[in-house]
């Protein structure tokens, strides 16, 4: 074994020899990382940075751009549609992205089981959800949940309740739109989770069970912790992903689509976003309404980024 | 070495993309054989464009179904600001104003012919596509008119008359219209109508001769007393209780269609098309009625040729050949599409039409009755937002969220947030 090692060894122990790199070899590692960014300072950035600039102006896409200045700006901080849009937003967020992590989790917890049988196909089947379009979705979801025909309302008149017009009422419309996301990425978070529990070493669950401890308590002290770097990875992901719910809005009521009813009730930021820079062509105060949002995603990343620096220490 | 070859490829690269950029704005270099032409989905333009392949085998048209007319409008609005634009487009009345305020982006019709042919057209209609400076953008292909379906067997079991005359006699007003409504949810204990957004007040402010503009562009929404008489109406009918609260094009709406929620609902004419694919199993017990009031005109569409088009002349040919008014006749005939050619409403061909479905009913005469005598009001940039706004309001009432006594206000206060004015 030493004699084969050898080789190995006397380049690792010999003495650093200078290397003669040329102005090319220590050029090349940019070069290869290049692409990715020449294409994302092409269709990232420069959009970005042009947002900015067009936020400045009265921008008709197809007539005049004059200069106002900051007076977008002004407009969306004396606009009720704006803290309306801002609003709806983390409320669909908060009610998306908690119960979706939870049940996630519990879900990567019994599928992680020892004793499951079917395990491959219960693993692949959450991803069902995941593959299937958002349009889809939003219409099959849209018709489930409908006040006058929809199958959950005659569930509900089945035990005497009185039906629930989930898409006109402002938490109604939040909820469904938030059991859709939940539904879409669910399963993908769960294989996320599934992935990172499959590293814990198998022992660590057997000698807790041969202590004493039961599922729950298992949850609770062996999967919860060891998850913990990936947790919050998804919480980055799925905040990111919250804060831009567009399509379930757009689609969910065909009468009003740009302002997802009459009362906005649903309405995100980038529905807004979209209304007034698509709909009314408005493209300047569409970009402040994005700078806006840019700020927002920003600020709760950043909050997000401190958060995770906690957990990362406290391990 | 490589860093410079990189470089160069990031250069060349922001070239090509920068030129790309740029592509709109080449000159002319049509073969004339050939043009693209969008159009949206639901209105059968294909038909035509076979039609006329039939008669030009030469000339190659590649139409495009872009997507709902809306989605079209946005295509084209992307494509104008800087992208490959198409030869023909068309463009949707209710998405028209936008582009005539812009009108530099589009071909004056006048210039390619149209001086010549513009008197063949309902002269409200064409008025639409008429820029301030007189440019004239866009040839009208079909107008939508006003009529109210109903269904006969929902009437019948009502103990309302189901003939259609005798029909149309009991809503002269919408006064009237309301009031038959009220009978017959007392009868019935069933909606009488699908919404009042769009099937009273929409329908009611679209008959009037001034509507959210004064002939000075100026905005009078708040204090055009024929806008407020439309949306008392509106408001009138969804506290009347006789609505199914289904707001149009929705599932719920569908569904209702479907299972006869509703008797009656307001359809321009190709509202007709949606209620025969919708609700295919009502076919026969359906026939139309005028509107009250009598006349009106909710939607139709234009063809209009942007300014940097390659193929502007082909496009103009494809124009003149099928928006005739003989060939706007034969497509009402293939499609259903209402003809914008008063000289053919007396066509024996358009008199003697009857649908099946709605009960062998004369749709052209109807529909073209609804048209005559209207007088055109100006549509200014803002008016899609402002008609949206007050459509929300009623629909807010209806639900049961929004205070009646409040509804006008809170509506024009959300305008002026909207437009800034």
């Amino acid at each position: 074994m030493a004699t084969l090692l050898d080789p190995v060894q006397s380049i690792h122990s010999a003495p650093a020899r200078p290397v003669r790199e040329g102005w090319g070899e220590r050029i090349a590692p940019y070069v290869y990382i290049a692409p990715f960014f020449v294409i994302f300072g092409i269709f990232g950035l420069v959009p970005l940075l042009f947002t900015f600039y067009v936020a400045l102006f009265d921008w008709n896409p197809i007539g005049e751009h004059v200069f106002v200045g900051l007076d977008n700006f002004r407009r969306l901080f004396d606009d009720p549609r704006f803290f309306g849009a801002v609003r709806n937003t983390l409320s669909i967020w908060v009610l998306s992205t908690v119960p979706q992590l939870i049940i996630a989790l519990l879900v990567a917890h019994l599928l992680n089981h020892v004793r499951l049988r079917f395990a491959v196909l219960f693993r692949m089947s959450m991803l069902v959800p995941y593959i299937t379009s958002v349009a889809a979705t939003t219409i099959v979801f849209a018709q489930l949940f409908d006040r006058d025909y929809g199958m959950l309302n005659w569930l509900l008149s089945l035990v005497g309740v009185d039906p629930v017009d989930f898409v006109q009422s402002t938490w109604g419309s939040h909820l469904l739109i938030a059991a859709m996301v939940t539904w879409r990425w669910c399963g993908y978070t769960t294989l996320l989770y599934l992935a990172s529990l499959q590293a814990v070493p198998r022992e660590v669950y057997e000698a807790a069970a041969v202590d004493g401890a039961g599922g729950w308590q298992q949850f609770r002290h062996i999967s919860v912790p060891s998850l913990r770097p990936v947790i919050v990875f998804t919480v980055v992901t799925s905040t990111i992903g919250g804060l831009q719910i567009f399509t379930e809005p757009l689609l969910l009521n065909p009468s009003a689509p740009l302002t997802c009813g009459p009362i906005r009730q649903c309405q995100t930021l980038t529905l807004f976003l979209y209304e007034q820079g698509f709909g009314q062509f408005q493209f300047g105060y569409g970009s402040a309404i994005g700078v806006a949002l840019f700020v927002m995603v920003v600020v709760i990343a950043g909050i997000n980024y401190l958060l995770s620096t906690r957990v990362r220490r406290e391990r | 070495m490589k860093f410079r070859t990189a470089a160069s490829i990031t250069v060349v690269t922001l070239l090509a993309l920068s030129a790309g950029c740029s592509g709109g704005s080449e000159p002319n270099t049509g073969d004339g054989k050939s043009f693209e032409f969008w159009s949206f989905t639901g209105i059968n333009q294909k038909a035509s464009v076979d039609e006329y392949r039939k008669t030009h085998p030469d000339v190659d048209v590649k139409l495009t179904e872009v997507g709902s007319s809306v989605e079209t409008a946005q295509a084209l609005t992307t494509a104008l600001a800087g992208g490959k634009i198409p030869d023909l487009v068309l463009i949707q009345g209710d998405d028209l104003p936008k582009f005539v305020q812009q009108a530099q982006n589009f071909h004056d019709l006048r210039e390619m012919g149209a001086d010549k042919i513009k008197g063949d057209y309902l002269d409200w209609v064409i008025a639409q596509s008429s820029a301030k400076s007189g440019q004239l953008i866009g040839i009208p292909t079909d107008v939508g008119g006003m009529a109210m379906a109903y269904r006969t067997d929902l009437f019948r079991a009502a103990g309302l008359p189901t003939d259609r005359a005798a029909v149309s006699k009991l809503w002269p007003t919408w006064s009237a219209y309301i009031e038959t409504g009220r009978k017959y949810t007392a009868k019935t204990g069933k909606p009488f109508v699908d919404n009042a957004a769009t099937s009273v007040f929409y329908q009611a402010v679209n008959q009037g001769t001034e509507k959210y503009y004064d002939p000075q562009g100026t905005p009078v929404y708040a204090t055009n007393p024929q806008v407020r008489q439309a949306f008392d109406y509106g408001l009138q009918a969804a506290q009347a209780g006789i609505t199914a609260k289904q707001s149009s094009f929705t599932s719920g709406w569908n569904a209702g269609m479907n299972q006869g929620q509703f008797a009656t609902i307001a359809a321009p004419s190709w509202m007709l098309n949606s209620i025969r694919t919708n609700a295919p199993s009502t076919k026969g017990k359906w026939d139309i009625a005028t509107i009250p009031g009598s006349s009106g005109n909710w939607g139709g569409s234009y063809l209009a040729i942007p300014k940097n088009a390659k193929n502007a002349k082909a496009a103009w040919d494809y124009i003149a050949g099928t928006q005739s008014p003989q060939g706007q006749l034969e497509h009402f005939v293939t499609s259903g599409a209402l003809p914008t050619t008063p000289s053919v409403y007396t066509d024996a061909k358009l008199t003697g039409f009857k649908d099946p479905f709605f009960s062998d009913a004369p749709t052209g005469t109807i529909y073209t009755n609804s048209l005559l005598g209207l007088k055109p009001f100006l549509i200014g940039p803002d008016s899609s937002a402002i008609g949206q706004e007050f459509l929300n309001a009623i629909t807010n009432v209806e639900q049961g969220k929004g205070q009646p006594a409040q509804a006008w206000d809170a509506a024009v206060k959300n305008i002026k947030t909207a437009i800034g004015k």
